[in-house]
């Protein structure tokens, strides 16, 4: 029923947008000047038609409910119902009207029953009708406006700018939600654990926090030495810097072959064969790492006599670092592309050799977005969750070598999130910790980068 | 005396041709202008001088260009020393995105024409003077040349140009971005730099070939029609395209 109302509120903007232009047009066949174009008061009258009606269509969906729920209710107040013996109520209620309910059936229930599928037809008939009276009333109200001294395009720019202001607003307001929902889980976690212990404590071993029966009251003592982070930040930025050391190197040496050195056609081959590497999973990655890099590195590790265990962060990080190359790649060579032939031509003119050019005057010019492209590379690291998880093991070792297994914190919070949680656990509020930590430590990278690229971009142009 | 002597050049955008047969001779220590409409290859041709078409992967160069009894065009020709020789000024303003001290210090830097930091101060200061900008510029030599208003970038450009004391320079439309002052500052400048150096000037503008230089060479779809003392062109050519384009009639 809402989908048929949907559609034809959307069918008959249609309609309108055609007889708005079509009135348009026959204004302007008695030789009477439009202030806009006929196609204007088209959009000007489907505005009109379709925007007051989805106002009234949502704000019903989200009232309605609501008030059905307080008019059934309102027979059972006075009663000493508590507010969860209500809820249940209204619940036992709904699904009896829908046939679903195989409780007790009671007198009261049944004619509750009765009184909630009578309530819902009278809501969605009323609303039936005031949908199209608002349409009808909006139509003409706006077929009415439709003359060669009155203005369209204004309201048609307007309508337009408030629709890309809320799909702007869309994203922030998600980006907020996800922060506040860390924040709680987060600062409830530190209830428990303190600060001091998470940031420097050197064991994290969430397993131990499962041997609480949930029936006993929290005890924070008996997490002392369980929730210590160090270990597996420490193996986060260990595992990113050696993507970063792969990845940085070979990606802007590879971006900068394609942009400057690289023939037209050699570009057009390389750059999509590179771009490919981007295309493939990351479980993909994640077993190349576990079954092919990682006992290979262990075989050479035998061989010359160091030990070497099968699952290293080594494997992990080069893995991750040639999962990076694309990205480096792809957006340096797109920078180094866009800074403008003058600035070559000015220094090739010098006689400055290309190797020149490209280091004291192309490179320079293209760093904030060199800069960029190696920030989204470290970001990608830090977050990359499936390799680390399959080719470098769970255990969080404290250890800078890279031959030795570490973890990381999202695998940890995989590791945590896995299987049986309870909420108010805080084993799992142990993951929003990490995830609101992490959050923060990337945050303050980005803008630390981003000061330091202000500081030194040159500036052509 | 003749500084640069071209023979038979011809010139290849890939299939097109876009040089035929140039046969031109340059005049040390004086200004050549290069006149002609818009593609007719003027531009093309200064780019041969220092063989910027290098750059461009479809461009090939046939023929002889004989500077200081050496062809250019010769496999054994040194791009890197040949541009030091033969410095080139564009159409628009283009400085580095650095500052108007690392602009000038570039090519002494990478010709390694510096011993020392006092030494290269000289050098900045020699050549922005002697491109009538050091007063103006003196106090902010640590500012970046892109701040700079756009006659004072082509004068930035000029300076960069001389800093490696090359023998010819190539000018390649430099006032065409320009308002009239900037131009005339420019065009003071070409008078006073031709005592030290040669100077060839592609220009689209005939006043400024009259005013600045003392030979001219006119170019048409790709052919050199006429060439000799501007006194000559302007007053009293030979070929009747020649008087056309000067006089107005098409171009």
């Amino acid at each position: 029923m809402n989908l048929v109302i949907f559609i034809f509120i959307v069918l008959l903007g249609f309609t309108s947008y055609y007889f708005g232009r079509k009135k348009a047009y026959s204004i302007q066949a008695t030789n009477t000047r439009l202030t806009a174009l006929p196609q204007f008061y088209g959009y000007y009258l489907a505005i009109w038609c379709a925007i007051p009606a989805f106002i009234i269509y949502s704000l019903w969906a989200i009232f309605e409910p609501s008030i059905v729920k307080l008019i059934i209710l309102s027979d059972y107040s006075n009663q000493g119902y508590l507010d969860d013996e209500l809820n249940l109520i209204y619940e036992k209620t709904k699904s009896l009207s829908r046939g679903q309910f195989s409780g007790e059936i009671t007198t009261y229930l049944e004619t509750s029953a009765e009184k909630y599928l009578n309530l819902r037809s009278i809501a969605q008939n009323s609303k039936v009708v005031l949908i199209l009276a608002i349409i009808i009333a909006s139509i003409v109200y706006g077929y009415k406006r439709i003359s060669s001294n009155n203005r369209t395009r204004e309201p048609v720019e307007k309508f337009l700018n408030a629709v890309l202001f809320t799909a702007s607003l869309a994203a922030i307001l998600t980006t907020i939600g996800i922060v506040f929902s860390l924040i709680f889980q987060t600062i409830d976690f530190f209830k428990v654990i303190p600060l001091f212990d998470f940031i420097f404590g050197t064991h994290w071993y969430p397993a131990k926090a499962f041997v609480r029966d949930a029936s006993e009251p929290l005890d924070p003592s008996m997490y002392s030495d369980t929730f210590g982070a160090v270990p597996i930040f420490a193996g986060t930025f260990f595992i990113a810097l050696i993507a970063m050391c792969v990845a940085i190197p070979i990606g802007l040496m590879s971006g900068i072959y394609l942009a400057e050195y690289a023939s037209t056609k050699v570009r057009q081959y390389a750059k999509p064969l590179i771009e490919i590497l981007a295309g493939i999973p990351t479980v993909v990655y994640g077993f190349f790492a576990a079954l092919t890099v990682g006992p290979f590195l262990k075989d050479i590790g035998t061989a010359m006599g160091l030990e070497v265990s099968a699952e290293s962060a080594l494997a992990a990080g080069g893995v991750m670092g040639i999962m990076i190359i694309p990205f480096i790649s792809s957006l340096s060579d797109d920078v180094i592309t866009s800074v403008p032939q003058s600035l070559r031509d000015g220094s090739y003119a010098m006689g400055a050799t290309k190797s020149e050019t490209i280091k004291k005057v192309i490179f320079p010019a293209a760093l904030p977005g060199i800069v960029g492209s190696i920030l989204l590379g470290v970001s990608r690291a830090v977050g990359e969750t499936m390799i680390v998880v399959m080719a470098s093991g769970l255990a969080a070792n404290l250890t800078f070598n890279p031959l030795e297994s570490t973890s990381t914190i999202t695998a940890q919070i995989v590791v945590i999130l896995i299987g049986d949680q309870a909420f108010g656990d805080p084993k799992t509020q142990a993951a929003f910790a990490l995830g609101m930590t992490l959050f923060l430590v990337t945050l303050s990278l980005n803008i630390f980068a981003l000061r330091v690229v202000k500081k030194y971009r040159e500036k052509y142009e | 005396m003749i500084k640069i002597n071209s023979k038979n050049v011809d010139v290849f955008y890939g299939k097109k041709q876009a040089l035929f047969n140039i046969n031109l001779d340059i005049e040390e220590n004086q200004v050549t202008a290069l006149i002609g409409p818009s593609g007719c290859g003027k531009s093309t041709f200064l780019r041969c001088l220092n063989r910027m078409n290098d750059v461009i992967d479809i461009c090939r160069v046939k023929g002889q260009i004989i500077i200081n009894d050496f062809d250019i065009n010769d496999k054994s020709c040194d791009v890197v020393r040949l541009r030091e020789k033969i410095g080139m000024v564009f159409q628009k303003p283009n400085p580095f995105p650095k500052t108007i001290y690392e602009n000038i210090s570039y090519g002494p830097t990478i010709h390694g024409m510096a011993q020392s930091k006092n030494e290269m101060d000289e050098i900045v200061e020699n050549s922005l003077k002697k491109a009538a900008l050091w007063e103006e510029v003196k106090d902010r030599l640590h500012e970046p040349g892109t701040g700079l208003s756009g006659g004072q970038q082509q004068r930035l450009c000029i300076a960069r140009a001389i800093s490696v004391k090359p023998e010819v320079i190539l000018m390649d439309e430099p006032c065409s971005a320009l308002d009239p002052i900037a131009t005339a500052q420019i065009e003071e400048l070409i008078d006073e730099l031709k005592k030290d150096h040669t100077i060839i000037i592609v220009t689209h503008s005939m006043a400024q070939a009259a005013r600045v230089s003392q030979n001219t060479g006119f170019f048409h779809l790709g052919e050199l029609i006429e060439h000799g003392s501007t006194d000559k062109i302007f007053k009293n050519p030979e070929n009747k395209r020649t008087q056309d384009y000067i006089t107005g009639r098409f171009g």
